[in-house]
């Protein structure tokens, strides 16, 4: 046998090990989650339980409140994600086509600011909307997520921009159309997988949020599930580990469906933006 | 209509930019540069979260300061954000290799593996410390302990052993974030040009010579950036940790992050909350400093 084919067999049985490790705390969820709580008790020595029961889920699912944490989360995080990619549009597009002092500065301000955690800006954005009685709206989260998902936006738009010919800006604006209208009708159709990769991305990095929406939200029904699943485990007993198990898969699954089913595009965006960054 | 033409003869390499930025630096300054300054006037003030501030004041600067729980945070911040930027690039840098290796040498499953380890990216925080606290369950049917069991190994005590609850925070940060860092480096490795290698494989060197020559010093950049990146997310992690341990056995694993919404969120300790939120924003700044740094030197080397 060949190096190199030694080298197949070194680097599968690698995989393996790693495919394993990373494999582990998903398997063991699903397994988990299909128990009977006599089985739980089993521990690893029965992997596929011998009557497996999506009983879990339903009993975390009839709890209406867990639909709308689900529901809660979907919307914060679209509304959040669409908010960032407004937000960053205009100024990609600037950093993109029209060459200007400070330009760098701007690219790397919002790289920086990506460095700050929001620990730090909601301490007295709290206070703020506390004193506005902005606290307890989903608006208020929204406009948070907007800001904390923008920059990254930029950048990935910025690289988007750069890979659409200038030549069709040209022609356009030779026919007297404004750039506005150039953006609009021309740019942004044609950017329109680089917009699907930017807003998928941080869509799913604001379903994982978990302070703001803990902080800005006091109301039990307003939460998003980051924040409930957080709530339910601080109530429930070891007696109810599968139904932990389920609620966090529920939480869970959303997002690695999404990911998983869009990853090609997405992973194309962020390292075309990872080698020009 | 005389202005119109001179427009029109603009090309669309030229123009104003700011209207187009304004959105963009209106946000920056609203939800970062005013929060920014807001907590430096807290971090001198006597607020809480339910009273006002009522003057200046270095109080909440010394008691934290001079808080023996600081120290204590600090180092295990420290321990925390070391072990993992090198457990993480390591680990992310071992993976890009491999499946740039498997891609080249036309080995199957190399999707579904980069898939695998993407899909625990996506997980939200909160959700990877609840599953690895059901992993890490001491009890004789949790995971891993019935798992070590069934080989006659353990049991160990995962999370309630000060120690060994450090290192069961390190695997579980280390499940969910050695992604980002495989993405960078599976990109970093894809922009070095094919032609070296193939240089490399005529002068007959061996795989490690070739990784000592070509493949790591055309990354070093990426590997510092991705340094930086990589300890800035770790020091602001703190949702995995508080679902998994709560920052305990005691203060075992409450890194800085976590201590500070503890202070702000739980103690209702503003002014205190706000000079910790101000380390925290120090560090993240210093590390950030490092990447422009290492960014300019990048037209020199």
């Amino acid at each position: 046998m060949s190096a190199a084919r030694w080298g197949d067999v070194a680097s599968y049985a690698l995989f393996a090990l790693l495919a394993a490790f990373f494999l582990l705390p998903f398997a063991w969820l699903v397994s988990l989650a299909i128990r009977t709580p006599a089985e739980v008790y089993l521990g690893a020595a029965r992997f596929i339980p011998e009557a497996p029961t999506l009983d879990n889920f339903s009993a975390v699912l009839s709890d209406r409140a867990f639909l709308s944490y689900l529901w809660n989360g979907l919307k914060l995080s679209a509304g959040g994600g669409a908010l960032a990619i407004a937000l960053a549009i205009p100024a990609a597009y600037a950093c993109s086509r029209i060459p200007f002092r400070g330009q760098g500065a701007v690219l790397v301000g919002l790289l920086a600011v990506q460095m700050i955690s929001p620990l730090v800006i909601l301490v007295p954005l709290y206070r703020w909307m506390s004193t506005l009685d902005l606290l307890n709206l989903h608006l208020s989260v929204i406009a948070v997520y907007g800001a904390i998902g923008m920059p990254l936006a930029v950048w990935l738009l910025k690289v988007t921009f750069d890979a659409i010919p200038v030549e069709l800006e040209e022609a356009a604006q030779i026919d007297g159309a404004s750039r506005w209208l150039i953006l609009g009708r021309i740019v942004l159709p044609l950017a329109r997988s680089g917009l699907a990769s930017a807003f998928v991305l941080t869509m799913v990095m604001n379903w994982s949020q978990f302070l703001v929406p803990f902080i800005l939200l006091e109301r039990d029904q307003d939460w998003p599930i980051s924040v409930a699943i957080f709530n339910f485990a601080g109530s429930v007993s070891a007696s109810t580990t599968q139904l932990l198990a389920a609620a966090c898969l529920i939480a869970v699954l959303p997002a690695v469906l999404v990911f998983v089913a869009l990853q090609r595009m997405i992973v194309t965006a962020l390292i075309s933006g990872a080698v020009k960054g | 209509m005389t202005a119109a033409p001179a427009l029109r003869e603009r090309p669309p390499g030229q123009g104003q930019p700011w209207p187009w930025l304004l959105p963009a630096v209106a946000v920056l300054a609203v939800f970062y540069a005013i929060p920014v300054l807001d907590v430096v006037r807290l971090a001198f003030s006597d607020a809480t979260l339910i009273a006002p501030a009522t003057g200046l004041s270095l109080d909440a600067v010394r008691s934290i300061l001079g808080d023996p729980a600081l120290r204590k945070v600090l180092a295990t911040t420290v321990i925390f954000v070391a072990v993992n930027v090198v457990a993480l690039q390591l680990a992310g840098l071992s993976i890009a290799l491999l499946i740039v290796r498997g891609e080249r040498r036309g080995l199957k499953g190399m999707a579904a593996f980069r898939t695998l380890v993407l899909a625990a990216w996506v997980v939200p925080g909160i959700a990877n410390g609840l599953i690895w606290g059901l992993l890490f369950d001491e009890a004789p049917y949790g995971t891993l302990n019935s798992l070590l069991g069934s080989v006659a190994l353990g049991p160990v005590a995962w999370l309630s052993d000060p120690k060994m609850a450090l290192v069961s925070a390190v695997i579980a940060n280390l499940w969910q974030g050695t992604a980002f860092s495989m993405i960078v480096f599976y990109a970093a490795r894809r922009g070095i040009p094919p032609v070296l290698y193939e240089v490399a494989e005529l002068d007959a060197a061996g795989p490690w010579r070739t990784f000592r020559s070509i493949t790591l010093p055309l990354m070093r950049r990426a590997i510092a950036v991705n340094s930086v990146l990589v300890s800035v997310q770790t020091l602001n992690t703190f949702d995995s940790i508080l679902a998994l341990t709560g920052g305990g056995p005691g203060r075992a694993t409450e890194v800085l992050a976590l201590f500070t919404f503890n202070t702000v969120f739980y103690n209702l300790d503003l002014a205190g909350g706000a000079v910790l939120a101000l380390l925290l924003f120090a560090a993240g700044i210093t590390l950030t400093l490092l990447i422009g740094w290492i960014g300019r030197d990048r037209g020199t080397s």
